[in-house]
């Protein structure tokens, strides 16, 4: 197993627990798709795991290794990326410079240059904006360069919350057959998406999420199909129950 | 028209420092979202210690920034350890702060009065009362000096934020505090420089001032009301934008001395403050208000 969260418990501050023994397994190579309503703590989960917020029971293991109470530096060090939902980028930094700022932990600063290039190629329109201020680049071209910086670490796991969140349909199905690219690349995927079919329908594994546990996993087409969870969780238009006969 | 160039070249020539104090400012909200209302607090320590060499030792306020500097920013990085990092996971930490900068003011402003009693002081080097002569125009040496030396301080963290690793990561935090922390930047050890930084830059600008302006320990309320409308019309977090407050503030404030009277100087800074909240609350270079 590349990468296991067992039992965790999780909570902002003094506040209640957000996830609460929350367990799941991630195998190489294998793309997975988290789902789950507003406000479910998806989002918290991927901060866990990289580091950005520490359970409180529970661990998380990387190859076997708990890496629950490493800092996110050192847990990028080890092959964890991600890309959170507001895509944070820096705006007033070029798009190159955030690209830098994508390779901060590694020393060697030719390298990153190198890797850069190599982001490059895999996202041409990247180098053509490479002087470009980050904030003047539109929704999808921040979204390439938010996946794009997360590259420069060549990461074994990369973590994406909703990468589709406001852009236009055309857009996220290129950013997805990036992420696909990717994938294709031998890279282990974990997206977070809101629109649970598209997000279904390029992973191999689905995961739902719902009070603080995961409630359901599954191959990811028979989540789709699953007329249950297509109900509950895929906003599918049914009637309401016993609407008919009204 | 002459006299209208002559009183630009003197708010320009005050200009710098006012940057230098708001820059101070400015890179510790940027980075922590700190409004330091203790900052001119701790310029006025600064100006002290400044104030102490040079009557103890005759040691030149210009020369003595090699104390303040690094004694601030030490200073800096205890009082950001012991009071800003244990509350930085705090969902009231913007509340927090004010209170607590607030308390620090109060307390250093003690401090001082204890062992400096009440009364103005000043240092007064040579420079302090001489002028320099460019042709038709004259500026007071000891302003046309303190400017020089803040735009060079300027420009060395222009340097340092533009060129050096750790540089980058101040600016990556003062731009996107997440995205810093995803990228793996320590932001508490980053927080903690940047604290150190900003008291460094009250440190010079202490030193300066003690030439430059007379000081009591009380009196640092009237330079945080100013600092303030100086980074506010920049546009808060903005370095860039502090500068050019700084600057467009001192000289306007040069001009209504000129026309009304040194008495209601100040008053321009509260004024534009008042406007800049009324008319454009982002200021000049600032990002619209966000939570
Ligand atoms: N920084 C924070 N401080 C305090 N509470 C938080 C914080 N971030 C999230 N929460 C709370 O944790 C819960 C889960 O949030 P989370 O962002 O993980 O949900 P999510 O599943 O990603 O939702 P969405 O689909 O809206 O992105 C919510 O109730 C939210 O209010
Ligand atoms: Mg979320």
């Amino acid at each position: 197993m590349l990468l296991e969260v067992q039992n965790v418990h999780a909570g902002y501050g003094a506040g209640p627990s957000i996830l609460q023994g929350l367990s799941m397994a991630v195998e190489k190579g294998q793309s997975y798709c988290i789902i789950g309503p507003n406000g479910a703590g998806k989002s918290t989960l991927l901060k866990v795991i990289c580091g950005l917020l520490h359970p409180r029971q529970g661990q998380v293991l990387f190859k076997g290794n708990p890496i629950h109470t490493l800092r996110t530096d050192q847990i990028l060090m080890q092959g964890i990326s991600f890309v959170p939902q507001d895509r944070s980028l820096f705006p007033d930094m070029t798009v190159r410079e955030n690209l830098r700022m994508g390779g901060y932990i590694l020393k060697d600063r030719k390298e990153v240059e190198r890797r850069i290039d190599a982001v490059y190629e895999l996202f041409p329109l990247l180098k053509e904006r490479g002087n470009q201020l980050a904030k003047t680049l539109s929704g999808g071209q921040q979204q390439m360069l938010a996946i794009g910086r997360s590259m420069v670490l060549r990461p074994e796991i990369i973590m994406l919350d909703e990468p589709s969140l406001g852009l236009a349909p055309k857009i996220a199905r290129q950013i997805f057959d990036s992420i696909q690219f990717l994938k294709q690349g031998g890279m282990t995927v974990l997206l977070v998406e809101q629109n649970a079919r598209l997000g279904l329908k390029s992973a191999d594994w689905g995961f739902v999420l719902d009070l603080g546990k995961m409630s359901f996993d599954g191959p990811a087409d028979s989540i789709l199909a699953d007329e249950r969870i297509q109900e509950l969780y895929l906003g599918r238009q049914k009637p309401p129950r016993g609407g008919e006969t009204a | 028209m002459t006299q209208m160039v002559q009183i630009f070249l003197l708010g320009m020539s005050l200009g710098g420092v006012y940057a230098l104090m708001a820059a101070g400012l400015t890179i510790v909200f940027g980075v922590m979202r700190i409004v330091n209302i203790a900052h001119a607090a701790f310029m006025f320590i600064a100006a002290y210690i400044t104030y102490f060499l040079f009557q103890s030792f005759g040691v030149d306020p210009i020369l003595s920034i090699l104390v303040t500097m690094p004694v601030m920013y030490l200073l800096g990085v205890v009082v950001y350890r012991l009071v800003f990092a244990r509350i930085a996971d705090s969902s009231r930490f913007a509340e927090l702060t004010v209170l607590l900068t607030f308390s620090l003011a109060l307390v250093i402003e003690g401090l001082l009065g204890a062992m400096f009693t009440n009364i103005y002081r000043s240092t007064n080097p040579r420079y302090a009362t001489d002028a320099i002569l460019f042709g038709n125009f004259y500026l007071p040496e000891g302003q046309f000096y303190a400017t020089l030396i803040s735009l060079a301080l300027l420009g060395g963290l222009w340097l340092f934020l533009r060129t050096t690793r750790t540089g980058y990561a101040i600016r990556a935090a003062m731009q996107n505090r997440t995205a810093a922390q995803v990228v793996g930047v320590d932001v508490s050890r980053i927080s903690t420089i940047a604290f150190g930084l900003g008291m460094a830059m009250a440190g010079a600008s202490g030193s300066l001032s003690s030439f430059l302006f007379t000081f009591f320990p009380g009196k640092h309320w009237e330079w945080v009301a100013i600092l303030l409308s100086l980074i506010v019309l920049g546009g808060m977090g903005s370095l860039l934008g502090s500068l050019v407050g700084a600057f467009a503030l001192a000289v306007s404030a040069a001009y209504v001395s000129y026309f009304y009277g040194p008495t209601w100087s100040p008053i321009t800074f509260f004024l534009a403050l008042f406007l800049i909240l009324m008319f454009r609350p982002r200021g000049l270079f600032g990002k619209p208000m966000e939570a």
